[in-house]
């Protein structure tokens, strides 16, 4: 078992990528109706090799760099699983393979999936790096080809503002995260974060370098803020969400968050070594501001939207602030010990997140746009499906499908029990009980509440209005008809793909519910997220620190 | 037997699945009334089979390993003891008459309608089977939603707002319970698993929590049960939402999911604040109903819409109800229990009643309505059944169930003569409201807004020229059940109140006091029961 296997599923993605930019370069219609085929079938390859388990475990040499672990193999399962379900709503539903209700690639298809598996295997990089360097380069390589994503996503002026807005902040966050993971690699002389956290648990550093430590571990969880969304670098959300094409908004909902919890988890992880210090209150405390701060900024802020798709990106906040009460919960010591429920909350709240916000952004694909006559001259923007309120109004009576996969996935996000929504608020507010964080969980429950506020706007859009007179597309010039005639109409739209995403979202949204084996898994995934078993502090012997460079670097 | 009560969960639960794909209008409502009084049939088994000698004990006892959850301490733990029971037999038989009662008034989208209706059962029946606290908080907050589409979908004018009004003011109090019961549920069983099971986390609250949290957790649980019942302060939801309801999600509001709060008040509430938190708190609680009871009475009185009045009403009498509890004797809770049946029925009733006018008029406003009894004698007659049997006029149900919540704040430790006299005086002012409307309505010149209140008589006996008659047929079959069950438990209280002497005896111990206790009935609590039983047979004589 050498290096590049325990690299295979990143490998295959990559390769598939690339193989997909090959094809773009032909710009024959031939390679773009099979991008999508092709991505999936990297994503279902990765993801059976995920689900089949592998027996051996990884030399030490590669687990200076790589590691997996349940959590790992978590992670990547879960973004394997999630990225299929984001390909299905990419999935081009018109002839000429680059086109949806509200995607628009033209001969970028290719290169759109092909950047798609480049950032899942980012996400895969990040969730087995046990290096600081390579979860740098995984938070990057998920992150970069987002960027030109949502600018290719659909060919209007918000699309690309978005994506100019999108980058210039990521990159100032990159910036952040980099800068303090330099600090920690000053303080501590080690980029591996076994090593990292052996030289945090060794008291002389202590002494030294824990003002740089505190600085570096700041900077890291601020500038991953970004990537999830959460206060104080979440105002992006709003209006990058908003103009990315639909399908794109799932995306970034979903990627950059899983890659942001897993780099945090695996960043705190390394900096509480709790053998011999708990992790400076300052962590904790930070966390717990941006918790609160996020999910009531999130969730007020989500009130005040008429678009939908502001509304998702507000839940999209607001949900990165309940997944913190659990970061907060599992990185406080209790004891001397770490609870690994905080982290199993976290890790159960991603699939919740996951499968419950693919349902919502595929019903707002099924649904038309309407024309409004304060916009855009009263005609749709190309490549804009159902976007408002006013959009999607009484359209669950038109289509009670769509309106039931809607009002599940809708209380799902609320958290109303028999979802799994509401089990993963349960477990939650479970850890961060134990830690006896009431205050927190008080203002969890709340937030919950208020969010009701918003989501229950959707329900009653769809349920309790009534559609607005058809207006239809006659108003409308020819060549719009033509242009938009063809993609809005709901018999088109209304395609296989997008179906299936969404009964399966929606199933899964009441089903996980009272589903014990997820749980099961997430536990023991959460359990060996420490790698240094709380339980066993004798086990660590505390490394000398090393401070020559050379040394340093990990083998590899 | 075990699995009587998973039977009659599944029955409004598969029901509704089906009648999601009936072919007509007309099939899914008869499906829906089918389904509805086969459970209602099942609801009459579990009486049939309940051992009453033992009403005590929790029965048809089933907990399937399939839905454990252990991580939480969550499973799905059924059994009713006879408090139970009869709050599931109201369900059961309120729910196929509000069926029956909305045959014509709904006339769009009846197939969702029906399948909402079947839903809202099922949740409610879950609500009083469960006994794993989380499963309770489970199906109280599932109600929330068929109850959403009901009024929101099908209401009156302003249904999207009070839809919204309904579910965000339910939702937002009862997340506060939510995170009460997690407290609880996690802190249950101190360095082992944590378990949700009622009787653990009660034995738990009662002895290992410190009072202070004792306190807090008790208010925590109140803040949700309180909006639900509802309490002075919060019940600014119910009249709109009441109002803007169709009749039969007014009777089942009424008559069912008013009773999820001072049912989840009195199985969950009081014996996790017992012996401190809830005597400490008991005196305020008592004060918020006194207001509730005048203030509802009062408000009442000046209403002009008859169903805001009997909304309104339902504010004062729920009073009495949580007055009973917080008397935390076992006069009051017996009488606050039968209470809760009795509103049920008769305010249900009267809603019933104003949904046929409203009906027949499209009005319900008082000051267009005289002179009814001349032209709907029928209609009349059960009309001044349900207001005598919700004023409480002895020999009535309403009466026996007032009487003995007073009785219990007189005798009562926590609250005391003052609670007594000041409760009493809002029998009089329910009397007054009650009276007033029907004397406007009934009574006097016959106007309607038909008739302009031209002509004052003679119109009575020409029902069939286009001015709406009489009640019809199927409108007295909905209205005799209710009206029999009115009279019976005027006369006859003691079905109910014999058999939930032992459950509220045992309710008012502190748990994790031995069972051996609670079997044979130790000299104590006999002397109490004998106290109930005199008192309940004097008051019929």
């Amino acid at each position: 078992m050498n290096f590049l296997h325990a690299l295979v599923p990143e490998v295959a993605l990559v390769m598939a990528a690339c193989v997909l930019f090959l094809l773009g370069a032909t710009r024959s219609l031939l390679a773009r109706r099979a991008s999508p085929w092709i991505a999936m079938a990297a994503l279902a390859f990765v993801g059976g090799r995920m689900m089949a388990p592998s027996g051996d475990d990884l030399p030490s040499s590669i687990a200076a760099t790589l590691m997996s672990p349940a959590f790992t193999v978590f992670i990547k399962t879960l973004t394997v699983l999630v990225a299929m379900l984001l390909t299905l709503l990419h999935w081009p539903t018109d002839g000429s393979g680059s086109r949806t209700s509200s995607l628009e690639l033209g001969q970028e298809s290719p290169e759109y999936f092909g950047l798609m598996l480049l950032s899942v295997a980012g996400v895969l990089l990040v969730a087995g790096a046990n290096d600081l360097i390579l979860l740098f380069l995984g938070i990057e390589l998920a992150s970069l080809p987002t960027y030109v994503m949502v600018s290719i996503s659909r060919p209007i002026a918000v699309a690309q503002e978005a994506a100019v807005k999108y980058f210039f902040l990521g990159a100032f966050s990159a910036a952040l995260t980099l800068l303090g993971l330099t600090f920690i690699f000053g303080a501590t002389g080690a980029t591996n974060l076994t090593g990292i956290s052996n030289a945090v648990a060794s008291a002389e550093l202590h002494a030294v370098f824990s003002g740089w430590l505190l600085i570096g571990g700041v900077l890291v969880i601020l500038g991953l803020a970004f990537k999830l969304a959460a206060f104080p670098l979440h105002f992006y959300a709003l209006d990058v969400y908003t103009g990315a094409a639909t399908p794109m908004t799932a995306f970034l909902s979903f990627i950059p968050k899983i890659t942001g919890f897993t780099a945090l988890i695996r960043v705190l992880n390394a900096l509480g070594a709790p053998v011999a210090h708990e992790i400076p209150q300052v962590y904790v405390s930070l966390l717990w501001v941006m918790a609160v701060a996020t999910m009531t900024i999130g969730n007020t802020l989500g009130l005040m939207q008429h678009n939908i798709k502001r509304m998702m990106a507000c839940s999209s906040i607001a949900h990165s602030g309940y997944m913190l009460v659990g970061v907060t919960a599992a990185f406080t010591l209790t004891d001397g010990m770490y609870s690994e429920n905080g982290i199993s909350g976290v890790l159960f709240y991603l699939v919740a997140y996951g499968v419950m916000n693919v349902g919502v952004f595929a019903v707002l694909m099924m649904l038309p746009a309407r024309p409004d006559p304060f916009t855009n001259d009263g005609k749709i923007a190309p490549a804009t499906s159902a976007e408002t309120l006013a959009d999607i109004a009484g359209a669950g009576r038109r289509d009670p499908g769509l309106g039931m996969i809607m009002a599940i996935c809708c209380l799902s996000l609320i958290g109303i029990p028999l979802t799994v929504g509401f089990m993963g608020k349960v477990l939650l507010a479970r850890p961060a009980l134990e830690v006896s964080y009431i205050g927190l969980v008080i203002i969890m429950v709340l937030n919950a509440a208020v969010s009701a506020g918003y989501y229950l706007r959707i329900i009653s859009a769809m349920f309790l209005k009534e559609p607005p007179p058809d207006t239809g597309l006659e108003a409308s010039s020819e060549t719009h008809a033509v242009a938009v005639g063809t993609v809005c109409a709901p018999s088109h739209m209304r395609t296989a793909p997008l179906m299936f995403a969404g009964v399966l979202s929606a199933g899964a949204c009441i089903c996980l519910g009272s589903l014990v084996p997820a749980m099961t898994a997430v536990r023991s995934a959460a359990r060996e997220s420490f790698y240094i078993q709380p339980s066993t502090p004798g086990i660590v012997k505390p490394m000398p620190p090393q401070r020559s460079a050379p040394s340093a670097i990990p083998r590899r | 037997m075990r699995a009587m009560l998973i039977c009659l969960l599944l029955v409004p639960l598969l029901g509704a699945m089906i009648g999601t794909s009936m072919p007509s209008a007309k099939a899914s409502r008869r499906w829906a009334l089918g389904v509805s009084l086969l459970t209602a049939a099942l609801a009459g088994a579990l009486v049939a089979l309940f051992d009453f000698g033992h009403a005590q004990r929790f029965q048809f006892d089933c907990e399937p390993e399939m839905f454990m959850i252990d991580e939480i301490g969550f499973s799905v733990h059924l059994a009713i003891d006879s408090i139970s029971l009869w709050l599931i037999v109201l369900t059961a038989f309120l729910t196929p008459l509000a069926i029956a009662a909305s045959w014509e008034s709904i006339a769009k989208r009846q197939t969702e309608y029906y399948v909402w209706m079947l839903v809202l059962l099922f949740a409610m029946l879950g609500v009083f089977a469960a006994r794993d606290l989380l499963l309770f908080y489970v199906f109280f907050e599932l109600t929330l939603i068929p109850m959403f589409f009901i009024i929101g979908i099908w209401g009156g004018a302003q249904r999207q707002y009070a839809a919204l009004k309904f579910f965000l003011f339910t939702f937002s109090a009862s997340v506060l319970t939510f995170a009460g019961i997690l407290y609880v549920g996690m802190y249950a069983a101190p360095g082992s698993q944590p378990s949700m099971d009622l009787d653990t986390v009660i034995q738990h609250a009662q002895y290992g929590l410190t009072p202070h949290q004792q306190l807090w957790v008790l208010l925590a649980m109140l803040a949700g049960f309180a909006v639900k019942i509802p309490l002075f302060p919060v019940h600014t939801w119910l009249p709109l939402a009441h109002t803007e309801a169709p009749t039969a999600g007014s009777v089942i509001l009424a008559g069912v999911l008013l009773k999820l709060g001072t049912y989840g008040m009195l199985r969950i509430a009081l014996p996790i604040g017992m012996p401190n938190a809830i005597v400490y708190l008991a005196p305020a609680l008592g004060v918020l109903c006194l207001v509730g009871i005048i203030y509802g009475a009062l408000v009442a009185w000046v209403q002009k819409d008859i169903k805001k009045l009997v909304a309104y009403s339902s504010v004062s009498h729920l009073g009495f109800c949580v007055l009973g509890l917080v008397a935390m004797n076992v006069v009051g809770v017996q009488g606050s229990v039968l209470y809760m049946i009795n509103h049920g029925l008769s305010t249900g009733a009267l809603f019933l009643v104003v949904g046929m006018i409203y009906d027949r008029y499209h009005t319900r406003d008082i000051d267009q309505l005289s002179g009814l009894a001349r032209r709907m004698p029928i209609l009349a007659f059960f009309l001044v059944l349900f207001t005598l049997s919700s004023i409480g006029l002895p020999g009535l149900n309403g009466f026996v169930s007032e009487f003995l919540t007073i009785l219990g704040a007189f005798t009562s430790t926590n609250l005391g003569i003052g609670f007594g006299a000041v409760a009493a005086l809002g029998i009089i002012l329910g009397a007054v409201y009650m009276l007033h409307m029907v004397a406007c309505v009934l009574f006097g010149p016959l106007k309607t807004p038909m008739d302009d209140g031209a002509s004052g008589h003679g119109h009575a006996e020409h029902a069939g020229d286009g001015r709406p008659g009489d009640l019809g047929g199927r409108e007295i079959a909905i209205l005799v059940p209710l009206a029999v069950a009115v009279v019976l438990l005027g006369v006859m209280p003691n079905i109910i109140l014999r058999t939930i002497e032992a459950p509220v005896s045992r309710l008012l111990r502190p748990s994790g006091a031995d069972d051996a206790i609670i079997r044979p009935v130790s000299g104590h609590a006999a002397g109490v029961e004998r106290e109930t039983e005199f008192v309940v047979r004097g008051r019929e004589e």
